[in-house]
């Protein structure tokens, strides 16, 4: 029990310390935002559909929740900025309870039941008649409290705490108690897992993820329109990354994030004619060779992964 | 007993992460501005290969990239503060669409190329994200179709609209047309996004103001595409004129889908036929526009007599040679932001942001392009641009513009 958490706290500290570094190193602080940003969501994917088997295609409607309602509560209610992003990811909290009864559908119901709330809530936000609170299609502005470095250490904390998080289900009873479910929800409850609750509350938890990203989010960006935080390409790359590294892993996600966000970075600045060719070809060969991932790699030989 | 899973581990984590730093650190480029004389003035932008903004993204860069061949070929752009002329050098990335990539390539452009100034891609959404990374760096953002009216405040210094009034201002002489000529029964329809609803909002006070409540007022998602219910909805409430306020990709669905219904109204407006007019006949057909309604903006306006840059008819012909494809109001948003660049140069006493800022006042006001009045508010906002109202009419195989209103 000891060495894999051992093992997890390397892959922690590795790559807090990269993001708490590499700004120094290379200037482009957004660039590692926005990395740090996918890494958390892909990590919160990695609890609902590594641990559970759910796949959430509408994740970003919780990643828009908390963006909006950090941004709402900070305008209107005058609350700090970081009070403003715990208020948005509880606000994905109260939305995924509202969401719960999705739960009851598997597979390819629920991710398509997930996206259709993520379209709903994104057409409620937007609405113009809700100009007043959300200022419907006109975004919000956040000049007034713009503090980019700030907000990225904020964005550090955030991921320190997703790390931890999926580092303790990784490593825990609850995480065995996920996987079982995962795997055959009626044994698991004739062994004793209560499978409504664990389920829920991975559920939660994964959307409490979302809604505090999204907050660091919106303060980081601070000028955005509801299609910037609803886009469903967020919930693309953020399932994609978890994928392509491994799910039911910390450092799945970790890999899947850095090859790839570097790849889209890199290929899609330096040779955009070639981008979605050699994106597709890569994301092809994964899925014909490593379904199950990098980090498969490891495992087929017998080795643990964190 | 560990060691083999902690060097696996080791060697994954470390190999992947330096693998990956390598990769992100890949992006840097070497462009470092100097304060004297430097031998390139470098122009940094984004454009969308691909996307919802391609088709309106991409001809804006063309005409962006048009201008700097051109200068180029001359030896460059002449900086008054060096009094020489310097070769330019555009560095652009593809944003695809997506505001978030956008922030990131901003961020890269001013941080990692240190690009001497700053353009940024096609319309309000891709714009945003560069207005407050642009403040924050203290860089000047000329902005050639970001008309987002929140953009533009006291406290911001580092952003000029280029080409287009901000889009609230646009239904004026629409607003105008209508009372004018005692249009009682108003049907609106829009897209619920920054752009088309502060148009909406403008039209309806200004009708308000004349007493006239529209018959149909709706908003719809700005993903709309099948408006064949809606049509039927408007055609309920027999108006006389109907105003569809969309973007391209919502214009061309709601003009197929008037032709498909067989409905006709007195006036039928929409905004994008006024900007990709060709690009818009292709979808819809001739006799799909055909009397129907725009704001009309160059190639359809022709400014020949112009006091700086080419004019219409120079630009089209020259446009023609080096791209092959006839210019459209996009292509014109570009130049004319290479055109407000080479007279800010000429003006400017240094390449500080400011100093740019300051140039850029000397002459608003007074330089006439292709593309019309330019001119400043305090805020930065462009307010030399006016756009009429115009009708298509039918001439021969194709369409011909017909200015009926112009305040």
């Amino acid at each position: 029990m000891r060495k894999p958490l051992i093992s997890g706290g390397i892959v922690f500290l590795i790559v807090l310390l990269f993001f708490a570094i590499m700004p120094s190193v290379y200037s482009n602080e957004d660039l590692f935002f926005q990395a740090m940003v996918y890494l958390a969501l892909a990590q919160g994917v990695n609890i609902l559909y590594g641990f559970t088997g759910y796949l959430p295609f509408g994740y970003v409607g919780f990643f828009g929740t908390g963006a909006y309602a950090a941004s709402l509560c900070i305008t209107l209610l005058h609350f700090p900025p970081v009070l403003g992003i715990i208020a948005g990811g509880l606000a994905s909290v109260v939305l995924s309870i509202l969401l719960s009864p999705l739960l009851r559908l598997s597979g390819a119901y629920f991710a398509i039941g997930s996206l259709a709330a993520s379209q709903m809530v994104y057409y409620i936000v937007s609405n113009p008649s809700l100009q007043n609170i959300t200022n419907g299609p006109y975004g919000i502005n956040l000049e007034s409290v713009y503090q980019p470095h700030t907000s990225y250490v904020t964005m550090i904390v955030i991921l320190a705490l997703v790390m931890g998080v999926v580092i303790y289900i990784r490593n825990s009873r609850f995480g065995l108690s996920l996987q079982a479910i995962r795997e055959d929800p009626v044994s698991a409850g004739m062994a004793g897992v209560h499978v409504v609750r664990q389920r829920a509350i991975a559920w939660f938890l994964s959307a409490l993820i979302a809604g505090l990203v999204g907050g660091a989010f919106a303060w980081h960006i601070s000028v955005f329109y509801p299609t910037t935080v609803f886009d469903l390409n967020i919930s693309i790359f953020a399932i994609v990354f978890t994928l392509f590294g491994g799910v039911t892993t910390v450092l799945g996600p970790v890999l899947g994030m850095f090859v790839l966000y570097g790849f889209y970075n890199l290929i899609g600045i330096s040779e955009p004619q070639y981008f979605q060719l050699i994106y597709g070809i890569l994301i092809l060969l994964l899925v014909l060779f490593l379904p199950s991932g990098i980090v498969s790699i490891v495992k087929r030989r017998g080795h643990y992964v964190p | 007993m560990m060691k083999t899973p902690f060097r696996v581990l080791s060697r994954i984590a470390v190999s992947g992460l330096i693998a990956s730093a390598m990769t992100l650190s890949g992006l840097a480029a070497a462009n470092a501005a100097s304060t004297k004389a430097p031998k390139q003035i470098t122009i940094g932008t984004l454009y969308a290969g691909s996307g919802s903004f391609a088709d309106s993204s991409l001809p804006q860069y063309d005409g962006l990239k048009f201008w700097v061949n051109q200068m180029n070929a001359k030896g460059g752009v002449y900086v008054k503060a060096y009094h020489k002329k310097i070769p330019l050098k555009l560095i652009a990335y593809n944003d695809q669409s997506s505001s978030t990539t956008a922030a990131t390539q901003y961020n890269q452009l001013i941080t990692q190329n240190k690009v001497n100034l700053l353009v940024s891609d096609f319309g309000s959404v891709l714009t945003s994200v560069a207005v407050p990374i642009a403040q924050e760096h203290k860089m000047l953002l000329i902005d050639p179709t970001g008309t987002g009216g929140s953009f533009f405040t006291p406290n911001n210094p580092y952003i000029a609209l280029t080409s287009l009034p901000t889009s609230g201002v646009w239904p004026t002489s629409l607003a105008d047309y209508l009372i004018k000529n005692h249009y009682k029964r108003v049907a609106l329809i829009y897209d619920q996004n920054d752009f088309d609803q502060s148009q909406a909002t403008t039209l309806l006070a200004k009708l308000k103001n004349a007493k006239i409540t529209p018959v149909y007022n709706n908003s719809v998602p700005t993903s709309t595409s099948n408006y064949s219910v809606l049509i039927h909805s408007i055609m309920a409430t027999n108006p006389d004129a109907v105003i569809e306020f969309g973007y391209n990709t919502n214009d061309i669905p709601f003009l197929q889908s008037v032709s498909a219904s067989g409905a006709h109204f007195k006036m039928l407006f929409t905004i994008f036929p006024g900007q990709l007019l060709s690009n818009i006949e292709q979808n819809v057909g001739v006799s799909g526009l055909a009397g129907t309604y725009t704001y009309p903006t160059p190639p359809l306006l022709v400014y020949n007599k112009v006091n700086y840059g080419l004019g219409m008819n120079a630009f089209t012909k020259e446009f023609q040679k080096s791209t092959h494809s006839a210019p459209n109001f996009l292509d014109v948003a570009g130049y004319n932001a290479g055109l407000v660049i080479q007279k800010t140069l000429e003006n400017t006493t240094g390449l500080g942001q400011l100093q740019l800022r300051k140039a850029l006042y000397t002459f608003s006001g007074k330089m006439f392009t292709l593309d019309g009045l330019f001119k400043l508010s305090p805020t930065g906002a462009q307010i030399g641009e006016t756009l009429p109202v115009a009708q298509l009419i039918k001439s021969g195989n194709g369409l011909k513009v017909k200015v009926v209103y112009s305040k």
